[in-house]
């Protein structure tokens, strides 16, 4: 494989950080909606507005929002979005993790696959 | 109904790939990348990131709309296959190379996004349908 191809380390820290960004982003939000006290309508609004977890959600997606932008300028589009997809396995085993969401045999089997093809793409260069 | 779904997802799918082809024109003209307010202007400073903020925000909308009324699993998977809309136009449009590597990993995504798919249905559809009562 050459040289070239191999992924650097700044594009590897950017990986890293889209995954934990995106993923603590969705959590956030799930914190945030999932909260039995807050009512409903607009009252649920302004009791989410005045605590943590929507503004932690939203500033998340915003440096991610730039992450992504840094990252996808030093890698091929077409590798970028497939190395993105391991997003989706990060928040089923967060939500597994965080809110004890059932990890079902067909989920397994997503995201083992999901997993594999971002592995071959990133070790395959 | 049939129609308005598959018209549905052909839309999301379209918000999602004009918002990854346009973060690639965004990223690309802002280069080099730095941790650095120079870099943001030259990010902010050019239209293609507002055509991803278009596009993030109408795939949000859609999603929305979508879940209103069609099923969560197809609609799920269609709202990640987009990496096979994406992958043809940066072909086209980056001359970027389909290499067999890319092609064995967008299989085994696609795979794993279709058994999510699946998974997701099986379980928002777990509610019985009441057996007919035997005679």
């Amino acid at each position: 494989m050459p040289a070239a191809d191999t992924i650097s380390p700044l594009v590897a820290g950017l990986w890293l950080l889209n995954i934990v960004l995106d993923s603590g982003g969705q959590l956030a939000f799930k914190a945030a909606a999932g909260d039995e006290t807050a009512g409903d309508g607009l009252a649920r609004w302004k009791h989410m507005a005045a605590r943590p977890w929507l503004w932690l959600g939203v500033g998340c997606y915003v440096v991610e929002f730039l992450v992504w932008i840094a990252f996808l300028s030093l890698v091929p589009l077409s590798e970028g979005v497939l190395l993105g997809s391991i997003n989706i396995v990060a928040i089923m085993v967060a939500g597994r993790i965080l809110f004890g969401e059932k990890l079902t045999r067909l989920r397994i089997a997503g995201i083992a696959l999901v997993t594999l093809g971002v592995a071959i793409v990133g070790l395959g260069g | 109904m049939r129609r308005f779904y598959l018209f549905g997802f052909l839309l999301l799918m379209g918000f999602d790939t004009l918002a990854q082809i346009s973060f690639k024109y965004a990223g690309t003209q802002a280069l080099p990348v730095e941790a650095s307010l120079a870099w943001l202007l030259r990010v902010f400073g050019q239209p293609w990131v507002y055509g991803a903020i278009v596009g993030y925000v109408g795939a949000f909308f859609t999603w929305m709309a979508l879940l209103k009324h069609a099923p969560i699993g197809p609609a799920f998977a269609a709202s990640h296959l987009e990496v096979v809309s994406v992958m043809l136009l940066s072909v086209w449009l980056f001359d970027e190379h389909l290499t067999v590597v890319r092609v064995a990993g967008a299989v085994a995504i696609i795979a794993g996004i279709v058994c999510l798919g699946f998974a997701e249905n099986s379980e928002h559809a777990a509610v019985p349908e009441p057996v007919a009562a035997d005679s």
